[in-house]
């Protein structure tokens, strides 16, 4: 526990000072800060715990549009022990910090895109950056596996999950419902 | 499948918004990406399916959340940087205010075991996606032997060393740029 509770405004520019600081290093689509997202909130700032960051990951993931929009939620929670009125400010904010630098910069790339096509740099980038995105993302996939796991069957699951992606096209929407469903009715735990 | 035809007419910044939107509340649970695909490349016909992907791969190499840079690949690409804001904000408006409104039901009501136990099986679903995004990328590695290194060691620093993300990016990204960089006489096509 902290010794003295921050005040709304501190709480607000802590996670706007946290995800603007992160906005430009979130590589190979975003969730590869999960990882960081989970130290910082969980361990660094007590914004929430590890159950609630799950939870709202699955939340982020199950919901329409983005899966990115986790750091809204992180925000939310951050914001939570001020009122539903401040947290919502708070998810606002963090939304924007993290994705403002990172959206302007890859405007300004799509803006010069012609012009940079031959460029020895930007063929290194694409090339080079590619391996290096792999890595991280199953460095994330492991990270995400870990933490999910609430035993044998939520691990069968994931697999489960993992290779309906990769060699099927039935929406995840799908397997998404029937793995909640298994869950309503018990059968994962640990 | 047939090539798409030439764009009969370049969508203005309405039909950006509501394209974008479409996407994005068409992906629940996750899949956003190919669903991108379905309705920019076969549904509208605005993009061919190679400038598609070489705009999924810039979105990708990019920081930021890949779907963000995807909108903002495929709006600046017809009406520059208004075209981009409208874009982002399609795929970002409505679900974003979806997402917060899950998220403070979510705060309110997440000790009620049901909901947690849904979650549960959720959440290892969700994990299985994460970990399926590395195994599809991985395929195009099949043939690179330096690649494969690259992101084994990227793997390694992050999940053996439990290295924080940004050093290792900084430390990682310029040696393979290096190591990618296009050489002389190797026959490059202009």
């Amino acid at each position: 526990m902290t010794p003295a509770d921050p005040t709304p405004w501190q709480t607000l520019l802590q996670v706007v000072g946290t995800f603007l600081r992160l906005s430009l290093f979130s590589l190979g689509g975003g969730n590869t800060l999960l990882q960081e997202y989970h130290h910082l909130a969980v361990d660094t700032y007590h914004w929430i715990t590890a159950r609630q960051f799950v939870d709202l990951y699955a939340l982020a993931e199950a919901a329409p549009g983005p899966s990115s929009m986790i750091v809204g939620l992180l925000g939310l929670g951050a914001g939570w022990r001020h009122g539903p009125a401040w947290a919502l400010l708070t998810a606002v904010a963090a939304e924007v910090a993290v994705l403002l630098p990172s959206t302007l910069v890859m405007v300004l790339a799509v803006l010069n895109w012609n012009r940079l096509r031959d460029a020895p740099v930007r063929v290194a980038f694409e090339k080079g950056l590619g391996p290096i995105t792999l890595g991280i993302l199953f460095s994330v996939g492991v990270t995400v596996i870990r933490t999910a796991d609430h035993g044998p069957v939520a691990l069968l699951i994931s697999l489960v999950a993992c290779g309906l992606m990769l060699f099927t096209r039935v929406s995840p929407l799908w397997f998404m419902a029937v793995a909640g469903l298994l869950g309503g009715l018990g059968l994962v735990r640990p | 499948m047939r090539d798409a035809a030439p764009i009969p007419q370049p969508p203005g910044l309405r039909a950006l918004f509501g394209g974008m939107l479409q996407v994005a509340l068409s992906a629940f649970g996750g899949g956003l990406s190919a669903w991108s695909q379905r309705i920019i490349v076969d549904q509208r016909a605005w993009l061919s399916e190679e400038s598609f992907l070489t705009g999924l791969t810039v979105a990708r190499l990019f920081p930021g959340p890949n779907q963000i840079n995807m909108a903002v690949y495929v709006g600046a690409w017809f009406r520059g940087l208004a075209g981009a804001v409208a874009a982002v904000a399609g795929m970002l408006l409505v679900p974003f205010a979806l997402l917060l409104l899950l998220g403070v039901v979510y705060f309110q009501v997440h000790a009620i075991p049901a909901v947690d136990r849904v979650l549960l099986g959720v959440v290892a679903a969700a994990a299985g996606l994460a970990l399926s995004m590395g195994f599809r990328i991985l395929r195009t590695y099949r043939r690179d032997p330096l690649a494969l290194l690259l992101a084994l060691v990227t793997f390694v620093a992050l999940q053996g060393l439990h290295l924080s993300l940004i050093p290792v990016v900084l430390v990682l990204g310029p040696l393979a740029m290096l190591l990618y960089w296009p050489r002389q006489g190797a026959g490059g096509t202009p």
